[in-house]
């Protein structure tokens, strides 16, 4: 997208884990850059490592071996400066806050103010509900308030891990384009981890493919359908095509 | 219950129950009305006992649980001894707490306390640290400060935990003022139960027993009212 230097450098990462005298190798190498504003998906068979390197790009683990840059930074100094929102499977709202002071918490915490919280909850269509509770929400709307959630703080880089992979697949399509939306709004960087081939096509610029474990980058390709993507494209002869043709070559 | 009062003073007329064994609801209330003031007094004193003990017992619980959050060491070396109090009789530390606090007041809410303490610090210590692994993962990747975590995630979280730990604990502290009170003491319920047993005067005994259950369930009653209004976010237990 943008011809200036890359948001994110992944280079050669590294992960085992050791348990007593086993070791259990996670990730075997993977390298890849991402360019600012850029969505990619990172797909892969299950158990592959996915998550884990999702994790060791926002610094919530460390790698054995290898390194990450986020715009410069080490993912360290990057995320204690709060460049990073995550997003996952499960949407972890604080059932003893409201939505809005549920949407206001990365703000407290980083002690900044970037995002109105309510600005953000009609954004994501939950304009009305800022008041209720977690429990009082439905699983989609949980989900939308997380999204509302990771964007306050105006974050450089949102990591994904399977974020709507709970939902049935109707509530699912809707949320994955209220995160088109989104992302057509602010502009931030996105990695989006998941099973789906069809989903990771549909959503991305460029599709990353993991093997199994250990985990290294199969391949990595651009996507080929121009934006926007209507939710109609999924019908497509051609859309059926690509997706057929990446499932069989990953089997 | 009026079914039981019934066949209570029914079994009283068929049996002839010794008096002093098992008096008659009548003979109870009689005992009662002639008494109430010293009931309500002494009861008072008791309640006193157990609402202090258990609100230093627990207050002192959770800030060790808090503790053991932030120190294994701390955890492995003070949770033996806590297991070790808790194991322990009741009946045999009340004449070593007499001893050292004395026969009034004190003594009895130490008593409380002591038997308050266990059943707060377990439920407090795993609700600080039974958190949702990815409500942490979220609060590290904003770079949250420990003290952030502890009070925006691990306190909140522990309510729950914390309140089924006081409705124990509430029960129990009766218990163990009552329990200080017959080991020695000059007021308290216990007190005039276990002189109305010397004397025989059964039926003071028994509405001694009443008011002191009474209390308890009252103290009991009070913990599960204010699990309703703090915790309100959890669905009902029933």
């Amino acid at each position: 997208m943008s011809p200036s230097a890359p948001i994110l450098e992944i280079r050669e990462l590294n992960k085992v884990y050791h348990s007593g005298r086993d070791s259990v190798p996670a990730i075997g190498s993977v390298s890849f850059s991402v360019g600012r504003g850029e969505f990619v998906a990172i797909i892969g068979p299950s158990g592959c490592g996915k998550s884990t390197l999702l994790k060791i790009i926002g610094d919530l683990l460390e790698p054995s071996a290898g390194f990450v840059s986020v715009d410069g930074l080490s993912a360290h100094q990057a995320r204690l400066k709060g460049r990073f929102s995550f997003v996952f499977q499960n949407p972890v709202l604080l059932p003893w806050r409201r939505i809005i002071d549920n949407v206001r918490l990365p703000l407290e915490v980083l002690g900044r103010h970037s995002r109105e919280p309510e600005q953000l909850l009609q954004m994501v269509g939950l304009a009305g509900f800022e008041k209720r509770y977690p429990q009082e929400l439905s699983g989609g709307m949980q989900h939308r308030a997380a999204l509302a959630r990771a964007l306050t703080f105006d974050p450089q880089l949102l990591l994904l891990d399977e974020p709507f992979g709970a939902l049935d697949e109707f509530t699912r399509d809707a949320l994955n384009q209220q995160l088109l939306q989104i992302w057509q709004e602010t502009g931030v960087t996105i990695l989006f981890v998941t099973h789906g081939i069809g989903e990771a096509l549909f959503l991305a610029d460029r599709v990353i493919v993991l093997s199994g474990r250990p985990a290294t980058v199969r391949e990595a390709f651009k996507v080929p359908f121009p934006r926007p993507r209507p939710d109609a494209l999924k019908e497509t002869e051609y859309f059926q095509e690509v997706v057929k043709s990446l499932r069989e070559k990953l089997e | 219950m009026i079914g039981l009062l019934c066949a209570w003073s029914a079994a009283e007329h068929v049996f002839h129950f010794n008096p002093i064994i098992m008096p008659s609801p009548g003979a109870i209330g009689d005992a009662f009305l002639a008494n109430y003031r010293r009931l309500f007094r002494e009861t008072g004193i008791t309640m006193e006992e157990s609402v202090l003990g258990f609100l230093l017992g627990s207050f002192g619980a959770y800030l060790v649980a808090i503790f053991f959050v932030y120190s294994r060491t701390f955890q492995q070396a003070v949770y033996p001894y806590a297991v070790a109090l808790k194991s322990t009789p009741l009946i045999a530390i009340a004449p070593l707490l007499v001893l050292w606090f004395g026969n009034g007041l004190f003594s009895k809410i130490v008593m409380s306390a002591l038997v308050a303490f266990f059943p707060v610090l377990v439920n407090s210590a795993k609700g600080l640290t039974a958190v949702d692994p990815e409500a942490l993962d979220l609060m590290k990747s904003l770079s949250a400060s420990r003290w952030q975590v502890l009070t925006k995630i691990r306190v909140p979280n522990s309510l729950s935990y914390l309140m089924a730990g006081l409705k124990i604990a509430s029960s129990l502290a009766v218990v163990g003022a009552v329990i200080g009170e017959f080991t020695g003491a000059t007021e308290g319920i216990g007190h005039l139960i276990n002189t109305s047993s010397y004397y025989l005067e059964t039926p003071l005994m028994f509405a001694g027993v009443f008011m002191i259950s009474l209390g308890g369930i009252l103290f009991f009653g009070l913990m599960a009212f204010l699990e309703r209004k703090i915790v309100f976010w959890q669905e009902p237990a029933h």
